[in-house]
């Protein structure tokens, strides 16, 4: 069982880990690929979520979800704030019950986390009485393909976080 | 720490769902964004002008190293773009002052347009696939206010802000799927809603809908705001019809329009923060 303090810790270093990736992402996204940008959230929400589990995972998911909101405009006020922590949340279960944690199982996770949110775009065009779901699945493929190389950098920050605060596991 | 949470636990909880509930109700309340989003776009506006400003200086080195032959080309075509546009005017200038007479002949207001400006950077470009916005570097501190229209410097429509903060403000672009505009055809004067698409955002096109049955529309003809409501200046250019197309139901036509704004390319916009149009 972890201590308090080194939860703390933990997760402190994952909310560095994930301001960092942020800056990553602002970078990234002054660059039009293949006529779209790399989103790095889901990859993020996904990786963690399957080095710490099903409830954590969720929770950093939530966070994750409440500042996409506050700073990524969406398609409805609260959209990320729905979906990350059902992402991060499929992440720890694709690590615990199908691939071990490690960086298949990342590029996986994040491949599902994309569907999923992408999958929910869609969903909320149509319920808007925009529905375009062909234009939506060409920009979820194009979305996850660009953004899938960053899965590396992601993956390796992340599981130096995760190995220094696992240090005794 | 544990012993007060034992015995202030409820407490604590009670005053953070105060807490919770107040910032809600600031927020459906007041026209600004609410305080949590508000903060957020105010930590993070110098980092979206660092980055634009980096992708903007490498851009600009790419450039530097564009064929000269093809600029050679392009001064040749602008040239010859300018001496059409130099006649247009004189005729236009004919145009004016015979208006003009007309309306004192018939005691007419005189026709006017009054926008009140203000200058604003973009800071960031989208930073969502999903959605077609801007964020500009002004907000409640320059008096603006969700709704206003943003233009470039020739007067082509970019979008509408839908956000304010203190010192950032998020726009809308006529490409996002939640715009929607009164439009014109500038050579027939029919009316029609100009909005975006998300089959067509991704070309850069919106659509032009809701047109009269018996509207004849051509390759080219010029879509402006219709200025009806009162909710936006008239005569602002939106874009051009590219092309004319059925729905799925074969009854109504729609257009595929090219906005004329380079959205793209903004680094420099202006909001229309108040407006008097007289036609």
């Amino acid at each position: 069982m972890i201590a308090r303090n080194e939860l703390i810790i933990k997760w402190v270093l994952f909310g560095a880990a994930a301001a960092l990736l942020c800056l990553l992402q602002g970078i990234a996204q002054s660059f039009v690929i293949w006529g779209v940008i790399p989103f790095l959230f889901p990859a993020v929400v996904a990786v963690v979520g399957m080095f710490e589990g099903p409830v954590p995972g969720a929770l950093f998911g939530l966070v994750m979800g409440v500042v996409c909101d506050l700073t990524v405009p969406g398609l409805i006020p609260c959209f990320h704030t729905l979906i990350f922590p059902l992402a991060g949340l499929a992440a720890a279960l694709i690590a615990q019950s199908w691939i071990p944690a490690g960086f298949p199982c990342a590029l996986v996770a994040t491949i599902f986390s994309f569907l999923m949110t992408d999958a929910f775009h869609g969903l909320v065009l149509a319920m808007s009485g925009h529905a375009a779901w062909s234009a939506a699945a060409l920009v979820a493929l194009r979305e996850t393909a660009v953004t899938l190389p960053f899965v590396i950098p992601v993956y390796l920050l992340l599981r130096a976080v995760h190995r220094k605060t696992h240090m005794y596991d | 720490m544990k012993r007060f949470l034992k015995e202030h636990g409820l407490w604590v909880l009670f005053a953070a769902a105060v807490i919770a509930v107040a910032l809600a109700c600031l927020s459906v309340f007041s026209n600004t964004s609410s305080p949590l989003a508000n903060f957020a776009g105010v930590v993070t506006s110098p980092f979206r002008s660092a980055y634009t400003a980096a992708a903007t200086w490498f851009n600009d080195k790419q450039d530097y190293f564009q064929d000269v032959k093809a600029l050679e080309k392009e001064n040749a075509d602008l040239k010859k773009q300018i001496a059409d546009m130099e006649d247009q005017v004189r005729q236009a200038k004919s145009d004016s002052a015979e208006n003009t007479r007309l309306r004192e002949l018939l005691n007419f207001r005189e026709k006017h347009r009054n926008l009140e400006l203000e200058p604003a950077a973009v800071t960031e470009r989208s930073s969502s696939n999903w959605t077609s916005s801007l964020t500009l570097n002004c907000g409640t501190n320059s008096d603006l206010s969700v709704n206003d229209c943003v233009i470039t410097e020739s007067g082509y429509l970019v979008g509408v802000v839908s956000e304010v903060g203190l010192n950032w403000c998020t726009v809308l672009t006529v490409l996002d799927t939640d715009t929607s505009l009164g439009a014109q055809v500038f050579r027939t004067g029919d009316i029609g809603v100009a909005q975006g698409d998300f089959n067509l955002m991704g070309d850069g096109k919106l659509k032009l809908g809701y047109l009269p049955a018996d509207c004849k529309l051509l390759n080219g003809d010029l879509i402006v705001t219709s200025g009806e409501g009162g909710y936006y200046p008239s005569g602002l250019v939106i874009g051009a019809v590219d092309e004319v197309k059925m729905d799925d139901s074969g009854s109504t036509q729609y257009a595929v329009l090219s906005p004329k704004a380079e959205i793209a390319n903004l680094s420099e916009v202006f909001v229309v923060k108040s407006f008097d149009v007289v036609n």
